[in-house]
């Protein structure tokens, strides 16, 4: 008895979470008159949504904009990052107080930097291009790379390195050789974390770009006008927003709550 | 091994061997590697973080609305701002965002950790299944619900219908708008507390617990006198982040309200002081006050964070 009780808070746990986001999934192949009923379980699946979002809207470059702005920025986040990371693990350089402004830089309102940037970036010729947009991604990701990867690198014990030292290895080759195996996972899963949280950002897409770089984001809320929103084209949109998402959720599952709570938590 | 000519000799042979060292080498010694490892993220962030700051701060003591030249007008902005019913409405508003949704995760989260601490087949597909509202865009999110709560056809009112109610215009009325914002923030990251304390509750030291079963201790007084207290960390930590990221909260306001009926928080007011009626003086004074208030927040939490930790061990 008080199984079958656990199974069915565990549906509805599940119910919960889950039915939105089947849901819209669902939504998105049904026709005009299918969307205003939204309890038809049993309707003519039709494909005319995507073929109206890959055709007639940009989706296609849009998502082809947030790839490009999401890998780039990423790629740029863990160069910087990986180093700076490693220094505050090892040598605690600046004592923390560096290590504590890299993290409070995260508390700035997005507006605080959009106000300034959008002038320099508008005499720079930097609005709506790829390389504009992937600044501010970097700028927005780095206190959190860094700072999950510096937990990552206080786990890597020091006499390890020194060992290494002793033995005669040069600083590159004890990075090649010792640190980057241990640090690869660490790596890996910020990368991740990285990518998602660039993809998902949406106010300075918005505020950045236009036409030429628009990201997907972006896109989405470009589907109500004054009068008519455009839901069926509008979930195929969010299916094709939050799809590399769930799946890069999936496979990181056992990481999400470590790298959201900043390291703090190994969930 | 050492030469029997003494200190002085070492010393000279340590010096001349310094002098061939390489500029790699010197690079590489601990005094210079520290440094020369943080100089991308120190310009990044040095440009980033603090050309900002700086520009709002001249900003702020301008008047600039458009395009036109900044006037210099003192602390005026700051006066105005302090004395206006919009920016202090949308400070409460905020703050209410802030109560109901942090205390709806914490109290939820723990149920239903609680619920599911458990060893059971399957669980791991159930957890990450939970877990994915996580990664979902916010703006994303915003519009899933929005299609989800449409008064004529969203399939929320349609099940209402069913049970005698009559069509709730969720996102257009002042105080329910509001709410069902939170409600969508509460969906989106109640599976973050849940996990935070099923993590916790997972590394709760054993013995102390079944000492208190042997005592004969009752569930709900276990639960408050050791479960509660020992979880105090954790509990800081789910506030303090979420704190800090529902003070920021504006992305789902851009997919449905768009700051009307009454669901103007902190940033979307600067967001359209700044963006929509494009005064830069005001914007850019707004945007420091928020951040200014937002570091007091941090550091207060903060500290108490730490305070629980201290008293956990």
């Amino acid at each position: 008895m008080r199984r079958v009780i656990f199974w069915i808070g565990v549906a509805i746990i599940l119910f919960v979470f889950i039915f939105p986001i089947a849901w819209i999934f669902v939504t998105s192949f049904k026709g005009r008159t299918d969307i205003m009923v939204p309890t038809r379980l049993f309707f003519v699946p039709t494909l005319e949504n995507y073929v109206y979002e890959f055709w007639k809207m940009p989706l296609l470059r849009e998502m082809k904009n947030s790839a490009i702005v999401t890998v780039l920025s990423t790629a740029f986040v863990m160069a910087v990052s990986l180093p700076a990371a490693y220094s505050f693990a090892r040598f605690n350089t600046g004592e923390g107080h560096l290590l504590f402004f890299t993290l409070t830089t995260r508390m700035f309102p997005p507006v605080v930097a959009a106000i300034p940037f959008f002038f320099v970036f508008k005499s720079w010729g930097l609005l709506d291009t790829h390389i504009g947009l992937t600044l501010l991604y970097v700028y927005f990701n780095m206190s959190f790379a860094t700072f999950l990867l510096y937990g990552f690198f206080r786990e890597i014990p020091e006499e390890l390195e020194n060992a290494a030292m002793v033995d005669g290895y040069g600083r590159i080759s004890i990075f090649r050789r010792v640190i980057f195996p241990l640090i690869a996972p660490g790596a890996a899963i910020t990368t991740v974390f990285c990518l998602i949280f660039a993809w998902n950002e949406f106010f300075f897409g918005y505020i950045f770009t236009r036409t030429v770089a628009r990201t997907v984001s972006f896109g989405l809320i470009s589907h109500w006008g004054s009068v008519v929103v455009q839901w069926g084209p509008m979930a195929v949109g969010v299916i094709f927003a939050i799809l590399p998402t769930l799946i890069a959720g999936w496979f990181m599952q056992r990481f999400i709550v470590r790298g959201l709570t900043f390291g703090a938590i190994k969930g | 091994m050492a030469s029997p000519g003494g200190e002085a000799r070492i010393d000279s042979l340590s010096t001349e061997f310094r002098e061939k060292r390489t500029v790699w080498e010197v690079l590489a010694s601990e005094k210079y590697i520290k440094w020369l490892l943080m100089i991308p993220l120190v310009v990044f962030l040095g440009v980033f973080a603090f050309y900002p700051l700086f520009y709002c701060l001249y900003m702020s003591f301008h008047e600039a609305i458009l395009v036109k030249a900044p006037d210099f007008i003192g602390l005026d902005n700051y006066r105005k701002i302090l004395h206006s019913l919009p920016f202090w409405r949308s400070v409460g508003r905020s703050a209410l965002v802030v109560v109901v949704c942090v205390g709806a995760e914490i109290t939820l989260g723990l149920g239903i950790a609680l619920f599911l601490n458990r060893e059971f087949r399957g669980q791991n597909i159930v957890r990450g299944l939970c877990l994915l509202p996580l990664v979902v865009s916010p703006l994303a999110m915003s519009l899933m619900w929005k299609y989800f709560l449409e008064p004529q056809f969203g399939i929320i009112n349609v099940m209402l219908s069913w049970i005698g109610f009559s069509q709730v215009a969720f996102l257009s009325t002042s105080p329910g708008a509001l709410y069902t914002i939170m409600f969508m923030e509460t969906w989106k990251w109640l599976p973050f507390s849940i996990f935070v304390f099923i993590a916790a509750l997972r590394g709760l030291p054993k013995d102390a617990f079944e000492a208190a079963h042997v005592d004969g201790a009752s569930s709900w007084f276990t639960f408050k006198k050791l479960t509660l207290p020992m979880l105090k960390p954790f509990i800081m930590i789910i506030i303090l982040l979420r704190v800090m990221w529902l003070i920021r909260l504006s992305d789902p306001l851009f997919g449905t309200t768009q700051g009307g009926a009454g669901t103007e928080v902190l940033d979307w007011y600067i967001y359209r002081i700044a963006f929509i009626r494009f005064d830069l003086g005001e914007g850019t004074t707004l945007a420091l006050i928020a951040l200014f208030m937002t570091i007091i927040i941090g550091v207060l939490l903060f500290r108490q964070l730490i305070k629980a930790l201290g008293t956990a061990r």
